[in-house]
């Protein structure tokens, strides 16, 4: 039985959504509410304006992509679906960053991870950052509407191969470990969760929030980019957008004006203070695209002897926090323990190597483990960041040194990994990294990881969390947004994503963005009610 | 920001970083000089979208290396569309990079200096392509690193992007829904 598209069932009903890519002349459009972004911050903000009765225009720089386009193939996936046709990348090159780029954003194509932003990161924010109002028991209300919203719940099925070794070794060792809440309905457990759910299980924001802002008359644009927020320092009149081409790479030359009442910016960490930039927004006190924070990612692959199939089932179910908070807030970096579905394109360039090295390497895929780890930046005085910068061209990208602190956490990752792998069952561990090699034995893996000279490239980082940028505190000397999500300087702009996060979260961000916008945005209804 | 290369590479801390600038600039130079010259045409290669003429040989060349020990070869058109379709998909900033890396790879005045390959792609030995990407692999320069990473994921991505390369991998494809 074919999978019904609810997106183009309710286009064909009449939803009002406009193709930027198609317009054969410019455009000007007025709303209560211009919304820049379409993923986790930005539609959940659009389904609460919208059913407070506010007029809603939702802009996304992306394509519409719906179901029945997603075929489980990465190629398509990657060109279509990820922030520069999967080239985006730390400036220097040495981190990759998945970010999403399509109507629903980043909930697109994320691997469903839901957790409630950790306690000792929301008393870090009070303490360090000047973050009022926003502890763990004023935000649960919000995080427990948004996982009913999206159906979010610990994961009910037994964990894929993959998962389940991460299990097995944390057991093994006495280390915590626990199963991941996941936002789905009726989930098949294909494991494609990266490349656009072809069943509607995954409840990403295009078939939660957004379609419940269309059916209450909202309006959604898609490829068109916002270019400049013009403003006088003080009010914004009016945002520029560029009309893309269908592949989402080059402007088509047309434009839209957007004047709207009240400005939501929500694209995300790199995007958000990108706009920022260019539309020259005041920041007296240079706080804009400071302190973007990743959870740097490192890798560790394993043998087993039994059949893992990486590429099968819900991709992550299992986490361990072992090694998050052991050693205090503020100590050496901690990190999260988790596994990434592993289909070949991605295999092959993460598992390294070139000619019969990778060849051998990827024939071996099926048996394949590989696990990942997190790390928390942002929490320690050596851990500030990086810097969103534009290039020439006007495009934001990401400058973002690997401190000394940060790499330290990668040797430390290394070792857990390789110890739970081996105790899981693992015949070869293998850290990812240019001078490493399978081998044999935990002793083995420690002396080879403990010689490894760190260093950019030679390891293989990447990244799928960007935070921070635009970061949210009561001192405008800190901090672009209060924390209302107000911009310091322009009164009727608000920041509704993860840029406003004032360290990294030490968890995956979804449901993080999730409950804060949920807040913020009711705040904001307030306060525009109160003002009509 | 000194925009010749200094006749000895120094060693110290402080050289380097100026020899990296240098580089750079020097990349970008010759980047420039093939766009303004008429011999490296910047237009797509008949069938491309993105790929040109003068970057067919390279490809040629580096597919057998980076992609040995697989049936790649065999599906070299094929190969070079994937990855002609990947290069439409990214950013006109990532897209400029990666053709100022081909610019490089492709003028014999850059190409014989930093990949050691003083002839032509075609006469290129496997052995020399491979003492290049290690070269590149090992530089203390990050934007040679650079390079190599982008070449390899370049092909590794679009080869395990194609079904043709799934039996090998043992893979059996997405599952139909």
């Amino acid at each position: 039985m074919p999978v019904p598209d609810l997106f183009r069932e309710g286009l064909a009903r009449g939803w009002k959504a406009r193709d930027a890519s198609r317009l054969d002349q410019d455009l000007t459009l007025e709303t209560d509410i211009a919304i820049i972004g379409s993923g986790a911050g930005g539609a959940t903000s659009a389904e609460l304006l919208s059913a407070a009765g506010f007029k809603v225009l939702l802009i996304e720089e992306g394509p519409l992509k719906t179901s029945s386009d997603f075929h489980l193939l990465e190629d398509q996936a990657y060109a279509s679906l990820y922030q520069e046709g999967i080239g985006r990348m730390s400036k220097d090159g040495a981190i990759t960053i998945l970010q999403g780029r399509a109507v629903g954003g980043t909930t697109l194509i994320n691997w469903t991870s839901s957790f409630r932003t950790p306690e000792p990161t929301l008393q870090h924010w009070a303490s360090e950052h000047g973050v009022k109002g926003l502890g763990s028991a004023e935000l649960a209300p919000w995080f427990e509407r948004m996982e009913q919203r999206l159906g979010i719940a610990p994961w009910i099925m037994p964990p894929n191969a993959n998962n389940e070794a991460l299990k097995r070794g944390c057991e093994a060792l006495g280390y915590s470990w626990k199963v991941i809440p996941r936002n789905v309905r009726g989930c098949w457990n294909l494991g494609y969760c990266g490349m656009g759910c072809p069943v509607n299980a995954k409840q990403s924001m295009l078939v939660t929030t957004i379609p419940a802002t269309l059916e209450k008359g909202g309006e959604l644009l898609y490829l068109a980019r916002a270019e400049r927020l013009v403003h006088d320092g003080e009010r914004i009149s009016s945002l520029q957008c560029q009309a893309m081409d269908a592949r989402c790479v080059n402007p088509t030359g047309r434009t839209i004006q957007v004047k709207a009442r009240h400005y939501v910016l929500a694209g995300g960490g790199i995007n958000s203070p990108g706009l920022l930039l260019r539309s020259d927004a005041p920041d007296p006190h240079e706080r804009l695209g400071k302190r973007t924070f990743l959870h740097l990612v490192n890798f560790s692959a394993g043998l087993f002897k039994d059949k893992v199939n990486p590429f099968y089932g819900a991709p992550q179910s299992i986490y361990s926090d072992h090694f998050q908070w052991r050693d205090g807030v503020t100590g050496p970096i901690g990190y999260k323990l988790e596994v990434p579905p592993l289909q070949p394109a991605l295999a092959s360039t993460l598992l390294g190597g070139f000619g019969s090295d990778n060849a051998l390497r990827m024939e071996q895929l099926p048996h394949t483990h590989m696990m990942l780890a997190l790390l928390r930046d942002g929490f320690h005085p050596d851990s500030t960041g990086g810097q969103v910068q534009l290039r020439g061209d006007g495009s934001p990208v990401l400058d973002y040194p690997v401190s000394a602190y940060a790499w330290d956490g990668v040797r430390r990752a290394f070792h857990s990994m390789a110890e739970i792998q081996f105790a899981a069952g693992a015949e070869a561990v293998l850290p990812l990294h240019s001078d490493g090699r399978y081998v044999k034995t935990l002793g083995e893996a420690r002396q080879m990881i403990d010689g490894l000279s760190l260093e950019l490239f030679r390891t293989r980082l990447g990244s799928a969390h960007v935070m921070g940028g635009c970061a949210m505190g009561e001192d405008p000397r800190q901090a672009v947004c209060d924390s209302l999500g107000r911009h310091h300087q322009l009164e009727n702009l608000s920041i509704h994503d993860g840029s406003l996060f004032p360290t990294s979260i030490g968890a995956n961000p979804q449901l993080s963005v999730y409950g804060l916008t949920a807040r913020l945005t009711d705040g904001l209804i307030e306060r525009l009610v109160s003002g009509r | 920001m000194t925009t010749s290369l200094p006749a000895t590479p120094a060693l110290s801390r402080r050289g380097l970083l100026k020899f990296s600038l240098g580089a750079s600039a020097f990349l970008a130079t010759a980047g420039l000089g093939a766009s303004l010259s008429g011999c490296s045409a910047q237009s797509p290669a008949h069938g491309f979208l993105t790929l040109r003429e003068g970057d067919l040989p390279i490809l040629h060349a580096l597919i057998p290396v980076i992609l040995a020990g697989t049936a790649a070869a065999d599906s070299r058109e094929a190969l070079l569309q994937r990855l002609d379709n990947k290069l439409a998909s990214l950013s006109p900033a990532m897209l400029k990079l990666t053709r100022q890396l081909f610019d490089v790879l492709a003028l014999p005045v850059t190409r014989g200096p930093l990949t050691g390959i003083w002839g032509s792609w075609e006469g290129a030995s496997s052995g020399q392509i491979q003492a290049f990407l290690r070269r590149w692999e090992n530089s203390s320069l990050n934007l040679l690193r650079m390079g190599h990473a982008s070449l390899l994921q370049l092909l590794q991505m679009a080869w395990y992007e194609m079904p043709e390369s799934w039996a090998q991998c043992g893979y059996p494809g997405p599952p139909k829904v």
